[in-house]
């Protein structure tokens, strides 16, 4: 049995009250104060065909291990550079870069260990990557859990629909740490309820045995990292699933003012004697700049032709970029690489005449700053809204897992503007979310 | 047996008194409906007062949602409810209604909690927790001098199964003092506030 268009939409508030039951937020901060709230689902979910996924499944394996390779090099070698593939200036003023890491191998080579990598469907079909986020990729809990009270509330939309069961996730991450694991347990480490994805932090401890931690749970002594229990004894980590940014995992060797990290984690890291997970300084590979390369990154480590296209980029930094963009402003989007979360991103044709002459200043001022891409006329799909089916733009982030070997989740995260007039999809900014359904056949 | 950080542990300890006090002070209003006045209605939902029952299960809620990976979704989800109930039965011109059923999901997250935790530490702590609450609330709330005796033996048994520190000769004061003829009920509120220390 088929479930019907109205049976759908009306289970649409059985699903989102089953998410509010299970405290399916996330945190947002507005005028400096953190707020708490519930991420709106739709029930309609995005399908993907088999071999539709199939082919993004080669892309994303294929570029994740590039950046991986890359990520690889420019910590030791440099040979990217010496050969004049990507520019020196992209990776070393990077935010994402640190010097720490430089000479320092993380356990069996991983970088990237989850990656979230962001496309959108063009409306001929054609899939584009829009980002890719390697440092703490979010948002995997969400289709996971929506898909479980999906099952519970919608029983007969599951009923030989051949997708994918996604909520294999627990297990491919799981198996991502203990890859890595240099002896211990494997702990997830938050910077605490008051960040953004606070449930998905406690959501995969929960899921995947491994124990949700904080800075004072964690003591470095002997060179090993330790989980100091209630009771007062200690029992050696080997993996930190680490849901903290760089400049903070270690006040000693990063941000002398962090108090969510752990002193000298990073010394035992560099040492060998726990893996990080996702490694210090691979945002260096995920730098909005970086991503105009990672064509050419494809070519160069892996000889293939890349599989998945980027959304037409271009480097103001290069003068012959800096013209073109200076003549089509009104039909690009300029992205501030140093943000995310949607924000930093202005549409030329928005601006006002007085506001373009500034934006070109500062565009002039500092064109390492900023990327212009063409505005990708992205497939709309629906949602349900106050009982009727409307258009919407949607994004799709795909995860993938690295072990001995590069997985793409079957699923992953749809999020689509409540905005019909917008093209900015992100949560922090008013947007919902789909499960993902990939066709097993 | 899993291993348990020392803020869980406070954080368990606190989500069972904090879920007990909750309890216990709705089943109160319950036991004498027909009588709920602007004083009750403070009594439960002053958000400006840590003593009201509204801040009580707040204070339950901050813990138990960092608790999540011990405590699993579903036991969470029935506290998660019982805010959503408490925000009702503050709008609703019968909030007895909206508290009873804030009651019977506090009772479930008991009930889930006793039967899949498997860790008995986890278990046993936030048990410990609403024990120790109880003698507290029964010795306030001029409880009979039976049902202190009864709460004060159900949590001398309770205590031995958290690996957590306590004091003997505080725990042997109070079974003495709850066996007495006349008991001394700020002497017993004193001793079981001292029984566990977490600083």
């Amino acid at each position: 049995m088929t479930v019907t268009e109205e049976e759908l939409c009306r289970h649409s508030d059985s699903v989102n009250e089953q998410l509010a039951r299970y405290g399916v937020r996330f945190g947002i901060y507005r005028n400096g104060e953190f707020h708490e709230q519930l991420f709106p689902f739709d029930v309609i979910p995005r399908v993907i065909g088999h071999e539709e996924f199939s082919c993004l499944e080669r892309g994303l394996k294929q570029r994740v291990s590039a950046l991986n390779e890359f990520l690889k090099d420019i910590y030791s070698e440099r040979k990217i550079i010496s050969d004049g593939v990507v520019a020196e200036e992209f990776i070393y003023s990077g935010s994402g870069y640190l010097a720490q890491c430089d000479g320092v191998s993380p356990p069996k080579g991983i970088y990237a260990h989850i990656s979230g990598i962001d496309l959108v469907q063009g409306k001929n079909g054609s899939w584009y990557v829009l980002e890719d986020n390697l440092r703490i990729p979010s948002g995997a809990s969400y289709p996971m859990i929506a898909r479980e009270l999906c099952m519970r509330s919608i029983p007969s939309e599951f009923e030989g629909n051949m997708a994918e069961d996604n909520r294999d996730y627990p297990e491919l991450l799981r198996r991502t740490m203990d890859f890595v694991n240099t002896g211990g347990h494997s702990v997830i480490l938050t910077p605490g309820r008051l960040n953004a994805a606070y449930f998905e932090h406690s959501y995969f401890a929960e899921r995947t045995g491994a124990r949700l931690v904080t800075c004072d749970d964690l003591t470095v002594e002997n060179d090993k990292l330790y989980f100091i229990d209630y009771s007062g004894r200690k029992e050696k980590v080997g993996a930190v699933y680490r849901r903290i940014s760089d400049e903070y995992i270690d006040p000693v060797n990063f941000n002398r003012a962090s108090l969510i990290g752990i002193p000298h984690i990073f010394d035992i890291y560099r040492k060998g004697n726990v893996a990080l997970i996702n490694a210090p300084g691979n945002g260096a590979a995920d730098d909005k700049g970086i991503y105009y390369f990672v064509p050419r990154m494809i070519k160069y480590y892996l000889d293939e032709e890349p599989i998945l296209q980027n959304a037409p980029t271009y480097l103001p930094y290069y003068e012959g970029d800096m013209k073109y963009v200076l003549e089509n402003f009104d039909s690009l989007v300029i992205k501030d690489v140093a943000e995310a979360g949607g924000y930093g991103v202005v549409f030329g044709n928005k601006l006002s005449s007085q506001e373009k002459d500034n934006f070109k200043s500062m565009l002039k001022a500092e064109p390492r700053r900023f990327i212009a891409q063409e505005v990708i006329d992205f497939r709309d799909i629906d949602i349900y809204e106050e009982g009727r089916r409307v258009p919407r733009k949607a994004d799709f982030r795909a995860f993938v897992l690295m072990s001995d070997e590069p997985v793409v989740w079957k699923s992953g995260l749809t999020r689509f503007s409540r905005n019909p007039d917008s093209f900015i999809v992100n949560s922090s900014q008013g947007g919902g979310f789909k499960d993902t359904w990939v066709i097993s056949k | 047996m899993s291993i348990l950080s020392f803020g869980n542990s406070e954080r368990l300890f606190w989500l069972g008194r904090y879920s007990e006090r909750v309890y216990t002070g709705i089943r109160s209003f319950l036991g004498r409906s027909g009588t709920w006045s602007s004083s009750a209605e403070k009594t439960c939902f002053d958000d400006g007062n840590n003593e009201s029952l509204y801040c009580s299960l707040i204070f339950a809620y901050d813990n138990a949602i960092v608790l999540r990976d011990e405590i699993g979704s579903d036991t969470f989800s029935y506290i998660q409810m019982a805010v959503y109930e408490m925000n009702s039965a503050k709008k609703s011109p019968a909030p007895l209604l909206h508290l009873q059923k804030v009651n019977d999901n506090i009772a479930a997250f008991w009930g889930m909690a006793d039967d899949i935790i498997s860790d008995e530490n986890v278990r046993g702590i936030i048990k410990l927790g609403k024990r120790i609450e109880r003698v507290d609330l029964y010795a306030r709330n001029n409880a009979g001098n039976d049902e202190i005796r009864r709460e004060v033996r159900r949590l001398t048994y309770r205590i031995a199964k958290t690996g957590l520190h306590y004091s003997r000769e505080t725990l042997e004061g109070l079974n003495k003092l709850a066996e007495a003829e006349s008991i001394d009920r700020p002497e017993i509120i004193r001793k079981v506030e001292s029984l566990i220390k977490f600083s």
